[in-house]
C-alpha cells in the first residue's frame, strides 16, 4: 500500500515489476477510508471491521469491484 | 475488561504514547499482568488481526495503524515520531490519536518526498495517489508485503 506522485507514475512501477495496475485512490479516499478504519482504534471496544463492514465501507467511498470485495477475508 | 482487552489497549496506549512497540514486560506492567499472561494473549489478538508479531511471537511487527519497526511511512504528532505500516496507516495514524500531524513518505516509483499536513479537517487537496496491489480479499494473506 503506496504512495505515488502521478498516474504516470503508477504505471510506471507496475510496468517495472511486472505487477498488475489496480484501481487507483485519492489522498481525499484515502483520509476517508482511514476515518471510518481507525477513529476508534484506541478505544477499548475497538476492532477491525467484519467483511461485511469493510464492504459497506469501501462502497460508500465509491471503492467497488472485485478488487474490494473482502469476500473471502475471513478471520475469528 | 478482559485480559486480551487490557492486553490490547496497553500495546496501543504504549505505541500513542512513545511511537514505540512495548516489550511484553511493557505490557504486563501497563496491564496489570503477568508477561506469561500475556505472551499467552497475543496469538488470540494476532488471530483477532489486531497484532502482527515477529517471529519470535513475543515482538509487536504491527499494531495498525502503527509499525513496531522503521518504515518510510514517518508520522510526526506532538513531538513524537511514529512509523506506519503502510500509506493507508500514514494517515490512520492521526485519525487514531485524534490529532494534527506532519506525514513524510515517498513515491514509491520517483522516490519524489512527500510531505502532507494533516489538520483538523485531514489533509489538503493533493494530487498524489494511494496504490494497493494486493486485492482486499488477500490482505491477510502475507500482510507484510500487502
Amino acid at each position: 500500500m503506496l504512495f505515488f506522485r502521478s498516474e504516470e507514475r503508477v504505471r510506471e512501477w507496475c510496468a517495472a515489476h511486472d505487477y498488475p495496475l489496480r484501481p487507483l485512490v485519492t489522498i481525499e479516499q484515502l483520509w476517508n477510508l482511514s476515518t471510518t478504519w481507525y477513529a476508534t482504534r484506541l478505544q477499548e471496544n475497538s476492532r477491525r471491521p467484519q467483511p461485511n463492514e469493510m464492504r459497506e465501507i469501501f462502497a460508500a467511498l465509491g471503492l467497488v469491484g472485485e478488487f474490494w470485495n473482502p469476500a473471502s477475508d475471513h478471520f475469528g | 475488561m478482559d485480559s486480551d482487552a487490557r492486553v490490547k489497549m496497553a500495546v496501543y496506549r504504549h505505541f500513542a504514547e512513545t511511537g514505540y512497540p512495548p516489550t511484553p514486560s511493557e505490557v504486563a506492567g501497563r496491564a496489570g499482568m503477568s508477561a506469561a499472561d500475556v505472551l499467552d494473549a497475543f496469538p488470540r489478538l494476532r488471530d483477532q488481526r489486531v497484532l502482527v508479531l515477529g517471529e519470535d511471537g513475543a515482538s509487536i511487527r504491527m499494531a495498525p495503524p502503527f509499525s513496531g519497526v522503521p518504515t518510510q511511512h514517518v508520522v510526526h504528532v506532538g513531538g513524537i515520531r511514529y512509523f506506519a505500516n503502510c500509506a493507508w496507516d500514514s494517515l490512520g495514524i492521526p485519525v487514531a490519536l485524534g490529532r494534527e500531524a506532519e506525514i513524510d513518505s515517498r513515491c514509491e516509483q520517483s522516490g519524489e518526498p512527500l510531505h502532507l499536513h494533516i489538520g483538523p479537517g485531514g489533509p489538503g487537496p493533493s494530487p498524489w495517489l494511494f496504490h494497493c496491489l494486493v486485492p482486499a480479499s488477500q490482505w491477510w494473506n502475507d500482510i507484510v508485503f500487502t
